[in-house]
């Protein structure tokens, strides 16, 4: 039924050109988007898989170090016994190229196989003058594990981890005699590794190929039908474009899952095996081999493997979103006729292009690629510290957006009683619109009436008062700001100085929210009013004087003449204006950052200078960046919203 | 057509037209708010101290005295802040900086806006559109938002932090999209009859571009070259978070410096303040008329 009306409108209307051709394109288009999104999940699990062998293998290099500096601390950390005791040790370690240990007390070697170390004399020995950075290494183990005891906490690093060039690792760990840091041990060893293994290739290329197969099938089936059975194509070829990404992604997160347990297997194995071997060479010490996978702070990991790769799991998911829709997009461009009506036009306009192109390229990677990028770091924990950090590894997700929008507490109850949150979002936000309708409107009202002020006809001194009120506009807005700072001043500023001459006191004007505003907004509205000014009287001038002598002819009252004469002329040029106006105050950085700097705590701050506080003061990226995307929807909801104001304006107008 | 009006208008009073004083009184006092804090500058500036009180209050001031201190003019006029703020602070350093930048943005932005907003005048091409879209779009970007990336590129992978390069490539993105919807504006009032009989007689589209359209708009270039200018010369937090090295401050960074934290050189930050304002005030309030123009018929015609 549906096929037959198909067909007959198909008569009706213009056949479209090669209807077999694009069939098979979707099929072309599938294969391309199949690979990509499963190619890059499959990048995405050989890069999870790899970091997470990496994380292994220094776990696995950690328990010998620690193992080696248990033995030292049992056997007292020094003398002939630990000597030995250390070499059947190190028999047992093939992994472990170099041992030492160092003992802060005798300021001595005790131990070392470390051949730099035996080339400067039999050990054990004292330390000699080029060999201080072992002492002070010692000395800062012992500094953070005090530092550690006293506060409770653990804030410090209490085993010292270096990566060589070659990949080897350098791990000291503490040797402790009656509570006391007395040296360390330190093992140079080979990262031994417990591969997690990452999920194949060739699986993966599989997963790719089966839905090309069922679209191509499908594709000699659509081929010599209508439109709707290409529709149709096009709606499975997405379809299975999901249920592709999809299922590999199940498939590849449970292999992970699997090889990262039995990676967590094998760990535990592998201390099981040290305290064996510890509990003949030193008997006692083994007793702290549950500590042994530990962490720099040597809290114990004891991961549990679900738990270890649920963080794994999230990572996978949310990329997999991501993926997902840039290769439907792909799909979608090539297996329609996009990309080649794309060709035809880029050759057809070259010209314009060319002559586009230098702007659209500074544009595209100055302002559009680290906006797009921006957006991508919201959805991260980048700080400073890990700029150069996977995307994966530093994914949150909506985390960020999370902890903005949903937290309502501008009012926190302490121990004092209650206090206000100024750093709440919303706060911030009530504070930013209010600073922006208080500042667009003095702008406008002290503009227009100037503006009309000087429009009066015959004034004397017009270009004088004219050049001397548009003053505040032509001054760079932040020296304006720094005057006005300047002028705030409590002790010695200008306006202190009028209140008392008024005999008021004075006041400090950034310690009260309030005043802060005050301050800000007359900062603003002094240097915001010229713009208003100029653009409205151009308005006025432009309004031919016929219109005025009609009206009074009509006996329209001055009243009249303004309501329905002069207001309506204004509008063209107003209504841009205001749009203008509004965008800027609300982004009107420097006035907040320089007058109030957000004084009183952050009670005065604007979103945009919350969010550069945010970033460059704290240096929480991800963070930030969430804070700016948020400001972006909302002036692009603005946007919106203006335009169609305007719009409908325009067409009642007209 | 205004200048038909003021042919026609009398300069004398009309009987039966009201004073002028009320409107004179107003616009008196709205000229002092306005100019004051310019006053107060100067009044600092040549003050020859670094201090922002304009007299030193005895310890019981009379109304005399607090009138005195609001009294836009310096106790002993001296020019030694100038002197010492060029000699002994390295501010001239500073401002050579921010011209250097200054004249290398205005050059890069300017090429850039022309050709861009020509095509966008002349030629139909698919895109136009959402390239117009854009570059509107674009200002509404949050600059932090794109400053935290782009800090991240430019200064912790490619290591342009304290770079003139950095803030010259920045300062002209910043401008294009304005220079570009003004200048647009401008080519869309040019009539098309000149170029098309240039096209004619065999002109190529570059020929016709810069040796009729563009001498056509010398004067809308001249205002998208102050914008970029200024956008330059006047930007602040772009220039506080890329410049870190001392010696490569912009003038605007410098001027902070002097009267941001601890930091009380309220004199130096005058007569500094001096320098760097008057070449963009004056160059401002000659061109202005054209800027306001470029603004609204950009911002009109859509």
């Amino acid at each position: 039924m549906n096929e037959k009306r198909t067909r007959s409108g198909e008569h009706a209307a213009a056949p479209p050109p090669l209807p077999a051709a694009r069939s098979y394109r979707v099929a072309i288009a599938m294969l391309l988007a199949a690979l990509v999104a499963v190619g890059v999940l499959h990048w995405v699990l050989v890069k999870r898989s790899a970091s997470l062998t990496e994380a292994r293998a220094t776990r696995a290099a950690m328990i010998s170090a620690r193992a080696a500096a248990d033995i030292a601390t049992q056997l007292g950390g020094e003398g002939d016994a630990l000597v030995a005791a250390l070499r059947a040790w190190q028999k047992e370690h093939p992994a472990v190229h170099a041992l030492r240990v160092a003992n802060n007390e005798n300021r001595s070697l005790e131990a070392s196989t470390f051949p730099e170390d035996l080339k400067n004399g039999e050990i054990p020995r004292r330390m000699q003058r080029d060999e201080k950075p072992l002492y002070d290494l010692g000395q800062e183990l012992r500094a953070n594990l005090e530092t550690n005891q006293s506060e409770g906490r653990k804030r410090e690093e209490e085993v010292s981890i270096e990566q060589r060039r070659d990949g080897s690792l350098l791990i000291a760990a503490p040797i402790e005699k009656e509570g006391a840091v007395i040296g360390f041990a330190q093992v140079h060893a080979a990262p031994e590794v417990v591969a997690v293994e990452a999920p194949s290739l060739w699986f993966a290329l599989a997963f790719a190929l089966a839905p090309f197969v069922v679209v191509f099938a499908l594709s000699f089936w659509a081929a010599p039908r209508g439109d709707r059975s290409f529709t149709w194509l096009v709606v499975v070829a997405c379809v299975l474009l999901f249920v592709t990404l999809f299922a590999y992604r199940q498939w590849a997160m449970s292999t992970l899952e699997a090889s990262s347990r039995s990676a967590e297997q094998r760990i535990a194995e592998r201390v099981q095996r040290e305290a064996a071997i510890v509990s003949r060479i030193a008997p006692g010490a083994e007793r702290h081999a549950n500590g042994w996978d530990g962490d720099q702070y040597r809290q114990p990991l004891k991961i549990d493997p679900k738990a270890a790769v649920a963080g794994e799991k999230s990572t996978v998911a949310n990329a997999s979103y991501g993926i997902g829709i840039l290769s439907l997009a792909l799909l979608l461009f090539v297996g329609t006729t996009a990309a080649t009506r794309a060709k035809e036009n880029l050759v057809e306009n070259r010209q314009a292009y060319f002559f586009v192109l230098p702007a659209m390229l500074g544009m595209l990677v100055l302002v559009f690629f680290p906006f797009f990028y921006g957006v991508a770091l919201s959805f991260t924990s980048q700080t400073i510290y890990s700029v150069n950090k996977p995307y994966g590894d530093i994914f949150v997700g909506i985390q960020n957006y999370k902890e903005i929008l949903t937290d309502f507490g501008i009012i926190r109850h302490t121990d004092a009683g209650r206090a206000a949150n100024y750093e709440n979002f919303y706060w911030t936000l009530f504070f930013t619109i209010a600073w922006t309708i208080a500042n667009v409107t003095i702008g406008v009202v002290l503009g227009l009436i100037l503006a009309l002020a000087l429009n009066t006809k015959n004034l004397r001194f017009k270009g004088v008062y004219r050049v001397l009120l548009i003053l505040p506009w032509a001054l760079p807005n932040y020296i304006t700001a720094l005057i006005w700072k300047g002028m705030f001043h409590q002790q010695f500023g200008v306006f202190n100085q009028l209140i008392q001459l008024f005999g008021g006191s004075p006041i400090a004007w950034f310690e009260k929210p309030f005043t802060s505003f005050c301050a800000v907004v007359a900062t603003n509205g002094w240097l915001s009013f010229p713009f208003m000014m100029v653009v409205s009287l151009g308005a006025l001038q432009s309004i031919p004087a016929d219109l005025y002598e009609a009206a009074r002819v009509d006996g329209a009252s001055p009243w009249q003449q303004f309501r329905s004469i002069t207001l309506p002329s204004l509008k063209p040029a107003l209504i841009p204006a205001v749009i203008l106006s509004v965008v800027w105050t609300f982004n009107m950085f420097n006035i907040i950052y320089l007058v109030s700097a957000g004084e009183p705590a952050h009670s005065t701050e604007i979103l945009i200078t919350q969010a550069y506080k945010v970033a460059f003061e704290q240096y929480r990226y991800g963070y930030a960046a969430a804070y700016a995307t948020i400001i972006f929807a909302i002036l692009l909801i603005y946007g919106v919203f203006q335009n169609r104001v305007t719009r409908a304006t325009e067409s009642i107008a007209s | 057509m205004s200048g038909d009006r003021k042919g026609s208008a009398h300069r004398d009073r009309k009987p039966g037209e009201r004073s002028h004083a009320p409107v004179h009184a107003f616009l008196i006092l709205f000229t002092i708010v306005s100019v004051y804090p310019v006053l107060w500058v100067f009044t600092v500036a040549f003050s020859g101290k670094q201090s922002l009180a304009i007299v030193n209050l005895p310890p019981e001031p009379r109304a005399a005295d607090r009138l005195r201190a609001i009294t836009p003019w310096p106790d002993e006029p001296s020019p030694k802040n100038f002197v010492s703020v060029m000699r002994e602070q390295p501010f001239g350093r500073w401002v050579f900086n921010s011209a250097v930048v200054s004249a290398a943005t205005t050059l890069v932005g300017v090429v850039m806006a022309c050709t861009a907003a020509y095509a966008f005048s002349r030629f139909k091409f698919p895109g136009r559109r959402t390239g117009l879209m854009m570059f509107l779009v674009s200002q509404m970007f949050p600059g932090v938002l794109t400053m935290i990336p782009l800090y991240i590129i430019l200064v912790q992978w490619l290591e342009l932090g304290s770079s003139w390069i950095a803030l010259i490539l920045m300062y002209a993105t910043t401008a294009i999209p304005f220079c570009v919807w003004m200048l647009k504006g401008y080519f869309d009032t040019i009539p098309k009859e000149l170029e098309e009989s240039a096209l004619m007689d065999g002109a190529s589209t570059a020929r016709i571009f810069f040796s009729i359209v563009l001498p056509l708009a010398k004067p809308a270039v001249a205002v998208t070259a102050l914008f970029s200018f200024m956008t330059a010369w006047n930007e602040f937090i772009l220039a506080a978070t890329f410049m870190d090295k001392e010696t490569m401050y912009t003038a605007p960074i410098g001027l902070r410096f002097f009267v941001g934290g601890f930091s009380q050189q309220w004199g130096y930050f005058a007569a500094g303040a001096i320098i760097v304002a008057i070449p963009v005030v004056v160059l401002f309030l000659f061109l202005q008329k054209y800027l306001v123009s470029g603004l609204t018929a950009g911002a009109v015609k859509g």
